[in-house]
């Protein structure tokens, strides 16, 4: 299902012209959602799913309300309008409801809908399915895995003739091996991908089963500190865990981990992470392809969060902008998020190690405590000791106690960053750009014997 | 309903009142009759779907309509929600707003594969594509089918079920609810400590139908209702938020007057300031005093998921993961001490996973899963019951939305009260040399088979040599599972049992929300490891 600007911008500007308010907001969204999925070497579930909405916000001065509809004929389109006309006549005054965004905006050109993602249909999927299948059938293990794949139309329109229409399509295709004993396990995978030709099945099964295989019948070694190897989606996973702390206004109210010593203050300007730590939001990569409208429809611009270690930018909203006298920043800290990375692979990571783990993947990771940025989680499909330069074998899994604000300061060697999703599901953008890590010192606090 | 620490520190007596027992309502012809005995298209609608199935090969079919309204209320320091503030659970955005999303899901099998499609066009014309399209889904997987779908026999229901209510929340004026939840923020924030006090209030209505090819029509008229209130404090650095939340209940609006959010107000903000202030608890091993209210999360993460049978045969391989329990384990595995007994309860009145049928049609049950401390049962569905030999599904299969597939998600898993006479929460902490008091829920994380377990909380106590002493902060514990539950020693009395309701659970892909409940009367584990995640 495809939603073309004209026919996005027909719907809006109907929503607009319906509405009898001071000033209205029309956000769109629609598309296909589709997926398939597989375990023990069999297809378990293969789906398409359609979905469509508007929301729509009228205001009355300081006072707004909110309604969505998926059903776009006239008598749905009136009466959510009425709806939310009702509600917001209602409803208290808002002292932080900023006036509209006005046109015109430079959004950067960003192409992002190419024919081999939009046409990624389910035949194409499961037979991408059959041949991993294949290949875990020969090499003795069974396959689980997921191929999600969006087709997906936002638009941000408003009654002052702000009109920011974005298209795109990706799939990923992700993986985990294990053996039919249930005693070695491995993952593999690539998300968020654009041109779907790229997509290596056959070389990422390869990965999975291998590491399956030579992670079977882990050993039991003492929890402690660890030089750790970050494989890229491990490394993904953990990089987030820093972004949400780049909140201005969490900051300055002196509740997040870039808070100053007193209220009010912040770590701008600070050197909080290490001499390699740079993180930028680069809006038209061209592989990630993400959105360039920003926040309330401002066009994104790239950021740099962080350059050699320091603070460079926090996230203002518009409303906190304003109170601060800042300018807001359209780009949040989770749009087209780039690290920038080294020249090492992870095989010359492993030979530079004396001692240390080979990371593949990082699990169920929860905060314990946001001020300092202390997180836990667990590794989990495929986990190998590293001695002397060498993989020494499998280990058990550990669960860790950490934060990213030491960790990032012991950072000893970067890979090329590769595209990788960042959050702990893959079914909404969430991609960037991550490189390996070589990380001293990672606390390892107990071990669990789960595959 | 919850209780609060003050209530037992101070009268150090009587539980709170566990919810009534008793059957769940079962109407089959209700006052106000739902939609779809209103309106008959629904029924021609789902017979034509699956007669079109049919035509195009399906063994199996299912339509299910589904029309949600939501509404979340969040207020802050006496101001309404707006963008910026957190989205509360699966409620909503916080600003009042009532947000709709009507639509049907389609699910197939044909040559022993799922097709699903969905759609949010609800026309005649639109279900005869949406069909097709499910139908060319499943014929186009059949290429990497190793095994065919088998599904347990169910007996065909023609039915209405309906949440019981008192009190309709959407008929409730947005201005009485704003009030009653500005009226907590503010009394919070009168606490010279608290930096921000905030109050909210969330509401649901599913109404679903269901149509079969087995021959049922099912009706469903599904409430759910959540609040809580909490205050944020900083103190030298240091920031915390204490909480208090009756969790969330399949009720109506009377859930949240019952709550009675503003006579918590003082002691959570009294509560949140002391915990600001308060030092690490340090680590080693101690004994653990575990409220109700903490135990939700416990129980959730480390009975309720190990136990889905879809996770046992490697189905979440890829994502939420397996689990530590294999097919051989039922009725030999020594899953906690002899105290230990579990229910898996669809029908508990006022439980967030209590309904008349789940989405394969099967009626609502109660089964046991752990009993006298060996693992007895788990969750089934009509995909799955056959890998345990079982001819009947359990009724475990759920979608949170129309838009999204049915699979098996995990209904209410409570724990078992122990008989009357069993140790109250006072004597409980009466037998604790070192250690902790625990209330709320909190940090929490688990390994993909459920062996180890962290678990934080919402607010901690010393126990010194059987008297509770001072708030402490820096806590975690390690649950080892079946460790940690062999060394279940106490288990509070019927009167101490409490539900709570839970408003997420993800698990699937594309992942999906579910909403269970887990009850349990207070209970003390012994020599658990706290601390480790500081240390």
């Amino acid at each position: 299902m495809s939603y073309s600007r004209e026919e996005v911008k027909a719907i809006t500007d109907k929503v607009i012209d319906m509405a009898k308010a001071d000033a209205v907001e029309v956000e769109f969204s629609g598309g296909e959602r589709a997926a398939t999925r597989w375990a023990n070497s069999s297809i378990t579930a293969n789906l398409i799913e359609h979905d469509q909405e508007v929301q729509i916000t009228v205001r009355y001065g300081q006072k707004s309300a909110t309604t969505e509809t998926h059903q776009f004929d006239d008598a749905s389109l009136k009466s959510a309008i009425e709806q939310a006309q009702e509600l917001a006549k209602r409803k208290p005054d808002n002292p932080e409801m900023m006036p509209l965004v006005k046109p015109p905006q430079d959004y950067v050109p960003v192409e992002a809908a190419l024919p081999s993602a939009v046409d990624f249909g389910p035949a194409e999927r499961a037979m991408m399915v059959k041949k991993s299948i294949e290949i875990c059938e020969k090499k003795g293990v069974l396959a689980a895995g997921y191929i999600p794949k969006l087709h997906w139309t936002s638009a941000v329109a408003n009654s002052e003739g702000l009109f920011a229409y974005f298209r795109y399509a990706e799939a990923s295709f992700i993986l985990t091996c294990r053996t039919p004993d249930g005693t070695g396990s491995g993952w593999a995978g690539t998300t968020g991908i654009k041109n779907v030709s790229s997509i290596d099945a056959a070389a990422l099964t390869d990965v999975a089963s291998e590491k399956a295989l030579r992670s079977q019948k882990p050993r039991a070694i003492e929890p402690g500190n660890y030089t750790v190897i970050l494989e890229p989606r491990a490394a993904a996973r953990y990089l987030s865990l820093a972004m949400p702390s780049f909140n201005a206004r969490a900051a300055e109210e002196g509740r997040n981990f870039m808070a100053g010593k007193e209220r009010g203050q912040t770590r701008l300007g600070e050197k909080v992470f290490g001499e390699n730590v740079t993180i930028r939001s680069e809006i038209g990569h061209p592989v990630l392809r993400q959105t360039p409208v920003g926040q309330d429809g401002l066009a994104a611009r790239p950021v740099t969060w962080v350059e050699k270690g320091v603070v460079r930018n926090l996230y203002y909203d518009r409303f906190w902008a304003q109170k601060q006298g800042k300018t807001p920043t359209a780009t949040s800290p989770n749009m087209s998020l780039s690290m920038e990375g080294g020249t090492a692979t992870v095989a010359d990571m492993i030979k530079a190690t004396r001692r240390g783990l080979l990371v593949t993947f990082m699990w169920y990771i929860r905060p314990v405590e946001m001020m300092t940025l202390l997180y836990t989680g667990m590794t989990r499909d495929g986990l190998f000791l590293i001695e002397n330069g060498e993989i020494a074998g499998p280990v058990q899994n550990f669960r860790w106690n950490e934060t990213p604000a030491v960790s990032f300061n012991n950072i000893t060697m970067l890979g090329r960053p590769e595209p990788i999703h960042t959050g702990e599901a893959y079914d909404n953008p969430g991609t960037a750009m991550v490189p390996a890590m070589r990380i001293d010192d990672f606390t390892m606090t107990s071990i669990s014997p789960a595959v | 309903m919850s209780r609060s620490r003050r209530d037992f520190l101070r009268s150090m007596t009587a539980g709170a009142l566990a919810l009534g027992a008793g059957q769940y309502l079962h109407l089959p012809g209700v006052a106000a009759a739902p939609l779809a005995r209103r309106d008959p298209k629904f029924r021609e609608w789902g017979s034509e779907a699956i007669k079109t199935a049919r035509r195009l090969g399906c063994s199996y079919c299912d339509i299910r309509f589904t029309r949600n309204r939501n509404q979340a209320v969040v207020v802050r320091n006496g101001q309404l929600g707006s963008g910026g503030f957190q989205s509360y659970g699966g409620f909503g955005g916080g600003d009042g707003a009532i947000v709709e999303t009507y639509g049907f899901g389609v699910r197939v099998l044909h040559g022993g594969v799922w097709g699903f499609a969905s759609s949010p066009i609800v026309t005649p014309d639109e279900i005869t594509r949406v069909v097709g399209r499910a139908a060319d889904v499943a014929k186009a997987s059949a290429v990497a089918k190793k095994f065919d779908v088998t599904l347990a026999p169910v007996p065909a229901y023609d039915d209405v079920w309906q949440t019981p209510i008192e009190r309709d929340p959407f008929e409730v004026p947005l201005e009485e609810k704003i009030a009653m939840l500005a009226e907590v923020s503010l009394a919070l924030k009168k606490n010279p400590g608290v930096l921000f006090g905030s109050a909210q209030a969330g509401f649901k209505h599913e109404w679903k139908f269901l149509a079969t090819s087995e021959g049922s029509f099912i009706e469903q008229d599904l409430r759910y209702a959540t609040c809580r209130c909490s205050a944020t404090a900083r103190h030298q650095g240091q920031v915390k938020t204490r909480t208090y939340s009756p969790s969330s209940a399949s009720r109506g609006y009377e859930f949240v007057v019952n709550a009675r959010l503003a006579d918590h107000a003082e002691r959570v903000a009294a509560e949140a300031v002391e915990h600001a202030m308060a030092k690490p608890v340090g680590s080693g091993l101690k004994d653990l005093v575990l409220l109700p209210s903490h135990l939700q999360l416990t129980i959730h993460e480390i009975i309720a998921h190990p136990t889905e049978l879809d996770r046992v045969v490697g189905y979440e391989a890829n994502y939420a993961g397996t689990s530590f329990i294999t097919l051989k384990d039922v009725g030999r595995l020594k899953y906690g001490s002899p105290l230990f007994n579990v229910v898996a309860d669809r029908t508990y009145p006022g439980a967030m996973a209590t309904v008349g049928y789940d989405d394969d049609g099967v009626k609502s049950q109660k089964w046991q899963i752990v009993k006298d401390g060996i693992l007895v049962g788990l969750q089934t569905n009509r995909e799955t019951a056959h890998y345990m030999g079982e001819t009947e599904s359990r009724g475990c299969t759920f979608a949170n939305h129309w838009r999204n597939f049915p699979f098996l998600r995990m209904p209410n898993v409570q724990l078992e009260p122990g008989p009357p006479g069993s140790p109250t929460l006072e004597q409980m902490i009466g037998s604790v040399k070192d250690g902790v008091l625990v209330d709320g829920t909190g940090s929490f994380s688990i390994d993909q088979q459920r062996y180890n377990g962290q678990f934080g909380g919402d607010a901690f106590w010393e126990i010194r040599n059987g008297k509770v002493t001072r708030m402490v902060t820096d806590f975690t514990y390690n649950a080892i599972t079946t460790d940690f539950w062999a060394n279940l020693e106490a288990v509070g009395p019927p009167e101490a049992w409490e539900h709570h309701g839970m408003d997420g659970d993800a698990k699937g892909q594309p992942v999906q929300s579910n909403w269970p409940s887990h009850g349990s009367s207070p209970c003390l584990v012994r020599r658990v490891m706290v601390g480790t995640a500081f240390a």
